[in-house]
């Protein structure tokens, strides 16, 4: 199976360098990005990331005496490629900040508690309907350290492989109804409004028993169209 | 349907995402690649010099043969059965990164290279680029403005060991691709 990568529209996309985030001037290229016609090198990509990596299961929030502290939710995902062909057996992986707004990584400060009975990250793979499950708790949202009032909304870290070296994905997801949204430098980068949109989970109404989860959906496009291969 | 925005991969990624030997393709499941293992060194750094600290890298690249192990390679039937082409590394608090691979044969109507993306806190979208063993003709090489070829090409440091520097902006800026 082959597949075909097109350029993006650009205003689906976010800006490089954006105002008020002080590493991106620091880090984005200053040169042109060169142009390049893929070859089968771009068009080819490691599917067996699972073998290679260890899954960690969807069921982050624990239970019991060892349950996260925060709002359990049900995340529904489902993986797509750009003509709505469900992208199966692809690992993802996701990580996100606990119900107080830290996160697990060292580097974070000490402006929140963390929870002992959250990690705040699992890696599994798609099932052939393009679909992964999540039961975790809300994340918080966290102060960014810019001495000018930038807090971070709630959100969730995704990282796709999909079928090829360019459909390979790192994007966030947000809550609905937020009123960090708005003012969130990461999220208002992306110039296209129903773009942004895009990044924002829906929720929807409680599944399976017992109800004790909020629910939410959300849609994760790679890049990519499967092509016939041409006979010739 | 538009492909989903890109976003940073922050600085918060967890501490275990890169897996012991996530760096080290000469292995994969119980088999051992076939060819010339090699090791790369380079050092990521920004605009001002500084390295950069827990930043993440990954590669994908062709095995001994030049067959990438994907199905669209019309010689993938024969591809190494030890090697995936695959890997991931973190770089340390000084910016320093270590691989150690095979070296790739040359795919059809390719130089031998490596593909490599950056992903990083204040990096909006992923940067690629393209590591090369020597200057030679090569369609992906030959889009990039020839005063500016010899930045993609890794220094040989030794038998088996090579250099490639990645300078995300500024002097000897690395070129990258917009694919």
């Amino acid at each position: 199976m082959q597949t075909l990568i097109e350029p993006r529209d650009e205003r689906t996309q976010p800006a490089r360098i954006v105002p008020g985030y002080p590493q991106t001037p620091l880090r984005n290229p200053r040169e042109p990005l060169v142009r390049r016609r893929p070859t089968l090198s771009e068009l080819t990509g490691p599917l067996e990331v699972a073998r290679r990596v260890k899954l960690l299961g969807g069921d982050i929030a624990g239970r019991g005496k060892k349950q996260a502290i925060g709002q359990l939710i049900h995340l529904r995902v489902r993986v797509l490629d750009e003509d709505g062909t469900p992208v199966g057996g692809t690992v993802v992986e996701m990580w996100q900040a606990n119900a107080a707004g830290r996160y697990i990584h060292p580097n974070d400060d000490d402006h929140a508690p963390p929870d002992p009975n959250f990690y705040g990250a699992a890696r599994l793979v798609t099932d052939e309907n393009g679909l992964f499950e999540l039961r975790t708790v809300k994340p918080g949202a966290y102060p960014v350290p810019t001495r000018d009032g930038w807090w971070r909304p709630p959100h969730v870290h995704f990282s796709v492989f999909g079928k090829v070296w360019l459909s390979r994905l790192v994007t966030q997801m947000y809550f609905p109804g937020e009123p960090l949204n708005a003012q969130d430098r990461i999220l208002n980068a992306v110039p296209d409004p129903a773009a942004r949109e895009r990044l924002v989970a829906q929720l929807v109404p409680p599944s399976g028993k017992p109800h004790d989860a909020l629910a939410y959906e959300h849609r994760i496009v790679l890049r990519g169209r499967a092509q016939t291969p041409v006979q010739r | 349907m538009n492909p989903t925005a890109e976003a940073t991969l922050g600085p918060f990624f967890p501490p275990r995402y890169v897996d012991a030997g996530a760096n080290d393709l000469t292995r994969f499941g119980r088999r051992r690649a076939k060819g010339e293992a090699i090791e790369i060194r380079g050092r990521v750094r920004q605009e001002d010099g500084a390295g950069l600290d827990n930043l993440m890298l990954e590669i994908w690249q062709a095995d001994a043969q030049g067959i990438f192990r994907h199905p669209a390679d019309p010689r993938s039937a024969r591809a190494d059965p030890g090697f995936l082409g695959w890997g991931r590394t973190v770089t340390d608090a000084r910016g320093n990164y270590v691989l150690r691979t095979i070296r790739p044969g040359a795919p059809e109507g390719r130089a031998p290279h490596i593909n490599f993306m950056v992903m990083y806190s204040g990096l909006m979208r992923i940067l690629k680029t393209t590591m090369y063993f020597t200057n030679d003709v090569d369609a992906v090489l030959s889009a990039v403005p020839a005063s500016r070829r010899g930045l993609l090409v890794a220094r040989k440091q030794g038998s088996d060991r090579y250099r490639f520097d990645i300078r995300l902006r500024g002097e000897n800026e690395t070129p990258f691709f917009d694919d």
